[in-house]
């Protein structure tokens, strides 16, 4: 009889003929597993003469008998987070590749991991912002009515091939940035590793979808300058991840969550109505992202506050020079006017008072993150006719 | 026969709507969101939870005048922009130009969106695409004044 479907096996095991058993509440532990049945008999060697381990089958010291119940959804990685699956280290104890919960041997590789410490990059919303990034993919080529394009205004076309320039631009640090840092990442924390790696693919499918409306109503890509970038070079060079996500996430993304809101305001048709929303759904995970791995990071540890205020100390200096350049300015300022003809009357109007919006959405999820920038931050406050009161009274009320 | 945007009954249908049409919400993904609507009259506030889960809209439930609702963000106006913006989509197919749910609420002068906490605010982002579907399913319902 072949000793892998012998007539004692213990319940829970599968065979290759018999299939998983109708309930995974039949399950039993390893060591319950190891001492039911020891599969002796088993060769040492393989038919060619290497030498054969058979542990993973004997009883791995890895938890058995785990049965996660699909939520309507189907099988989520919150349903699979049961037992010792669902406990997250704050320091593992290796730094290897194995992951989280299987039987680690001695002699797995030290991949020098730098980020070991669950605050270096955690956040309780991580998983779930996982399952809803892989649940709302969406196409760039497929998802956005590229047959409803129409010609549009010079001046209006102009501006809005120009601000897909700017956005092209600055979509992909946001790929860049955790792509730098992923690696250097403890593998233990693979739920937010998994969930950067959907950062990284939706923000190439940014790139893409400006880049493509750049150039599919006969416009093309304009100029490029250096305020844009100095921003950009800030985020990639911060000395931390969690200095870098805060550039990022907090202000960057942040900053760039409202331009598609008001990219979708602005839209002058239904194809940029809909590019601006799905990009704004996919922008909107990374902020909640960001916001909460700062206030997970600075709830452990409370010294990492001031870290995060020095790096944005000098991230919003540089986000003013940014949202301030004159290319970025004065083509969202067109947008809003609907053509150059009511820049002045209409459109620069709006645009403070839309700034004046963007500004406060930061300061309040500074708050929400645990790093309130009331009382410290360079923006100018008072001539921009922001009030900070309610901020910190929304903020008071949260809590 | 037109229903009236400030019932529960038009959210009711909206509801039948979406949970009828899952292929229109499936690509767009799952949410999970829950909303309060503010319609702002006389004799009363109109208001209206709305639940996401997954593809459907698993709860709609009418609160008094003055509940806050527990949800995660709240949209308020008045109930003649409401109603303009349900107008919009019933003679466009879709809500068009400044008519669509972002761009009502980040000018902020009708509509405008609410909440305590920025993380429940920020979902108004997330499901975006979402909630603008579930209301353009107003195009299949004739929609009438209060």
């Amino acid at each position: 009889m072949n000793p892998y479907h012998g007539p004692c096996l213990p319940k829970g095991l599968w065979t290759l003929t018999s299939g998983p058993p109708d309930s995974y509440d039949s399950m039993v532990s390893p060591a319950e597993n190891s001492q039911a049945i020891t599969y002796d008999g088993l060769p040492a060697e393989s038919p060619m003469g290497a030498p054969l381990d058979w542990a993973w089958l004997r009883g791995a010291k890895s938890e058995w008998g785990v049965h996660p119940k699909p939520s309507p959804r189907g099988l989520t990685m919150l349903d699979i987070a049961v037992g010792s699956y669902g406990d997250v280290a704050d320091h593992p104890g290796h730094r290897s590749m194995a992951p989280r919960g299987a039987d680690v041997g001695d002699d797995t590789a030290d991949m020098g991991y730098i980020l070991n410490w669950k605050t270096d990059m955690w956040s309780d919303n991580v998983t779930e912002l996982y399952e809803e990034a892989v649940a709302r993919q969406w196409s760039a080529t497929r998802d956005i009515p590229w047959g409803e394009l129409r010609e549009l205004p010079a001046d209006v076309e102009h501006a809005m091939c120009q601000l897909c320039t700017l956005l092209t631009e600055v979509e992909m640090i946001a790929a860049d940035l955790p792509a730098k840092w992923m690696w250097r990442m403890n593998h233990d924390f693979i739920e937010a590793k998994m969930f950067l790696c959907t950062q990284i693919m939706d923000e190439a499918r940014h790139a893409e979808v400006f880049r493509k409306r750049a150039l599919a109503n006969g416009g093309g890509l304009l100029v490029s300058r250096g305020g844009p970038t100095s921003l950009l070079r800030t985020i990639i060079e911060a000395k931390t991840y969690t200095q870098a996500s805060a550039l990022l996430h907090l202000l960057g993304e942040g900053f760039v969550l409202d331009i598609f809101r008001m990219g979708e305001l602005i839209a002058p048709s239904d194809v940029e109505k809909r590019i601006f929303r799905m990009c704004m759904q996919d922008e909107a995970r990374h902020v909640a992202y960001g916001t909460m791995h700062l206030r997970y990071a600075i709830d452990h540890d409370p010294d990492v506050a001031e870290e995060i205020h020095e790096a944005l100390d000098h991230g919003e200096q540089v986000l003013i020079d940014f949202g301030t350049a004159p290319d970025v300015s004065t083509a969202l300022a067109v947008l809003l006017a609907g053509g150059v003809e009511h820049v002045e009357d209409k459109g620069f109007p709006l645009s403070m008072e839309l700034t004046k919006k963007q500004l406060t959405s930061y300061l309040a999820r500074c708050e929400r993150a645990g790093v309130g920038r009331l009382d410290r931050t360079s923006i100018p406050l008072d001539m921009l006719g922001i009030d900070p009161e309610p901020i910190r009274a929304a903020s008071a009320a949260a809590r | 026969m037109s229903a009236r945007v400030d019932a529960i009954s038009f959210f009711d249908a909206l509801a039948d709507e979406m949970n009828a049409h899952a292929e229109r919400f499936a690509p767009l993904g799952e949410a999970e969101m829950a909303v309060v609507l503010v319609m702002g009259r006389s004799g009363g506030d109109f208001r209206v939870r709305l639940d996401f889960e997954s593809l459907g809209c698993t709860g709609v439930v009418e609160l008094d005048d003055t509940e806050a609702g527990g949800a995660d963000f709240r949209l308020e106006g008045p109930l003649d922009a409401w109603q303009a913006m349900f107008d919009d989509v019933a003679t466009n197919g879709h809500a068009t130009g400044l008519y669509t749910i972002n761009s009502l609420a980040l000018m902020g002068d009708r509509i405008r969106c609410q909440g305590d906490d920025p993380m429940g605010l920020d979902k108004f982002s997330r499901f975006n695409q979402t909630l603008q579907e579930f209301f353009d399913g107003a195009r299949h319902l004739a929609v009438g004044a209060g």
